[in-house]
Order: structure tokens, then sequence, then C-alpha cells
């Protein structure tokens, strides 16, 4: 049963291997927490907050570092799940269900896909480009730029508040509805003309054989 | 409570996390993937102002709901391009691809 599986020989190694990272690296930080939380330096939601903090880190770095591709791509699974917990400690209930459904579900199962129908099944180890010095400057540069332009300013006191279902509601159905309609037409257009530069255009050269 | 500045410091990370991955990866369904990544960690940026800051009118969640259709539809339709050239020309390397390169 096993051997039928993509990637056989590497399943059960990669379940085992990254199931012991993960847990050698995510118990420390949750010891760690723990113990602030007792010695009350920090707060409840401040301890989920910083749990899914590593969560993303962590995903997002495998995501972008991960040589395997499949890896990379369960990788971003973590990432996703753990920006809904984000949105919920932000008190926002639709955008983080909106979140798992949408890129927990779907995104994420047409990326593997993609990766499946692509060359994962051959070889799923890429290089990267040749620009990866270059990149990682830029993108440290970056960083490095938006934290200190958000660290400069000064965001007041405010608290975060939730907002209820029906509130969001109204105010979508209220004020946005046309561009509700608009993004409505535009997956249909958009997943149209996927579909239409997916499908294989096999049967032209035919007809013209049996015209010929 | 969590002051505003740990979600934009998240944010902040994250998005240099997928420029990274946009600059430095060779699989066009990798880049896709960072391009998401940048996509959530503005989403963060405007849920946490919109609740913060803003939490009678919430414009930025509006805007976020707008941002994860427009990434489905905007994975749908790269999926079918690059299933498209690797059907054509059996690669998914953006690198390899070049013949609209001068």
């Amino acid at each position: 049963m096993l051997d039928r599986l993509p990637l056989p020989s590497q399943l059960d190694r990669v379940i085992l291997l990254g199931g012991t990272i993960a847990a050698l690296a995510f118990t420390p930080i949750l010891i760690a927490l723990v113990v602030l939380l007792i010695v009350d330096q920090i707060s409840a939601p401040e301890l989920v907050f910083w749990l899914a903090f590593t969560l993303i880190v962590a995903g997002a770095l495998g995501a972008v570092l991960l040589p395997n591709i499949v890896h990379a791509a369960l990788s971003l699974v973590l990432t996703l799940l753990g920006i809904s917990a984000i949105y919920l400690l932000l008190g926002q209930e639709f955008l983080a269900l909106a979140q798992i459904l949408v890129y927990g579900g779907g995104v994420t199962i047409l990326l593997v896909f993609g990766l499946m129908m692509t060359n994962a099944a051959d070889d799923p180890i890429v290089s990267d480009g040749s620009q990866k010095p270059f990149a990682a400057g830029v993108a440290i540069l970056l960083g490095v730029i938006f934290a200190a332009g958000l660290l400069d300013a000064s965001w007041g006191d405010a608290e975060a508040t939730a907002v209820s279902l029906q509130a969001f509601g109204t105010r979508l159905f209220d004020g946005y509805v046309l561009p509700f309609i608009i993004v409505g037409v535009l997956l249909d257009v958009a997943l149209s003309g996927a579909l239409l530069l997916a499908r294989p255009d096999a049967p032209e050269p035919e007809t013209e054989e049996a015209a010929s | 409570m969590i002051p505003l500045e740990n979600f934009l410091l998240l944010s902040a990370i994250l998005f240099a996390l997928g420029f990274y991955g946009v600059l430095a990866r060779r699989s066009a369904i990798l880049i896709l993937m960072s391009v998401e990544l940048m996509l959530a960690a503005v989403s963060i940026n405007m849920v946490a102002f919109a609740a913060y800051l803003d939490p009678e009118r919430f414009t930025g969640l509006i805007f976020t709901l707008f941002i994860i259709a427009i990434a489905a539809a905007e994975v749908g339709l790269a999926l079918g391009i690059v299933l498209r050239v690797f059907r054509e020309r059996r690669t998914a390397m953006v690198d390899e691809a070049s013949s609209l390169k001068w």
C-alpha cells in the first residue's frame, strides 16, 4: 500500500524527521512561554500570539528555503493556518474561517496539484537561482526598512476590537455590492481562462487531416 | 493586551521572506507560493489596522476578503499558465522559459 504513494521511500522518513524537528524546535519555545505566563510576564493572548508567530515564521522559512518543493508546499500550510490563528486573535472569526477554507483547502490543493503535475514526480529537488545572495540582501534590507518605519511611528494605545459577523455582512453588502459582484465575475473569468489554458488542444489537427 | 507593533513586525518579516522567495526561487509554482506569503503579510497588516484603529468602519476587513478571493483567482490562472508552459517546453523553471527575454 505504502509503496504506491508518491515519493514512497521518503514518506515515512519525512514524517518522522519533520515531526522530530518540529518537536525539538517548538518544545523549548513552548516551555519558555509557559514559564513566562506562570510568572505573569505575558498574558494568555500574548502566549498564543508568540506561538502563532513562531509557527508562521518557521513555516515561511521552510516555504522559501526547503529544496524539496513538496516539503516547501506543505510548510506553507503551517504559515497559512498560523495566519488564521492571528485573525482569530484579532477577533475576526469570519476571516479566520475564510482563510482556512480558501487557503488551507483550495489554494494548497491547487499548488500541490500543480507541483505533482509538473516536476515533483520526477525530481522534487529544485536548486535555487544564482541570484540568491542578492535576493537575501534585498529582502533583509526591505524587512529592516519596514521594521524601522513601523517602530518609529507611534500607534497610540488602541486595543483590538472584535467585529461581529452581522456588522461585517451589513457593511459588505451595504457599501461594497459592486466590488463584490466584480470579484465574482473576475473569479469566473479567471477560472474559465485557467481551464481553457490548461486543456489539451488535440482535436484541431485531427479535423484537418480528416478534411484532407 | 498585544501591542499593534507586534502584528506589524510579523507582517514585515513575512513580507521580506516572501520577497526573498520570489527573487531566489526558480520553480514557477514556488514563486507563486512566495507571492501568497506577501499577500498574506499585507492581509495581516490590513486586519490589524482595521481591528485596532478603525473598528467602526473596518474597511481593511472588507479589503482582506477581496484579497483572499483575488489570490484564489490568481493561483488558479497562474497554475493554468504553468501547466501550459510545462506541456509546451517540458519545464516549470522560470529561467528556462525565457524566449521572451531578449
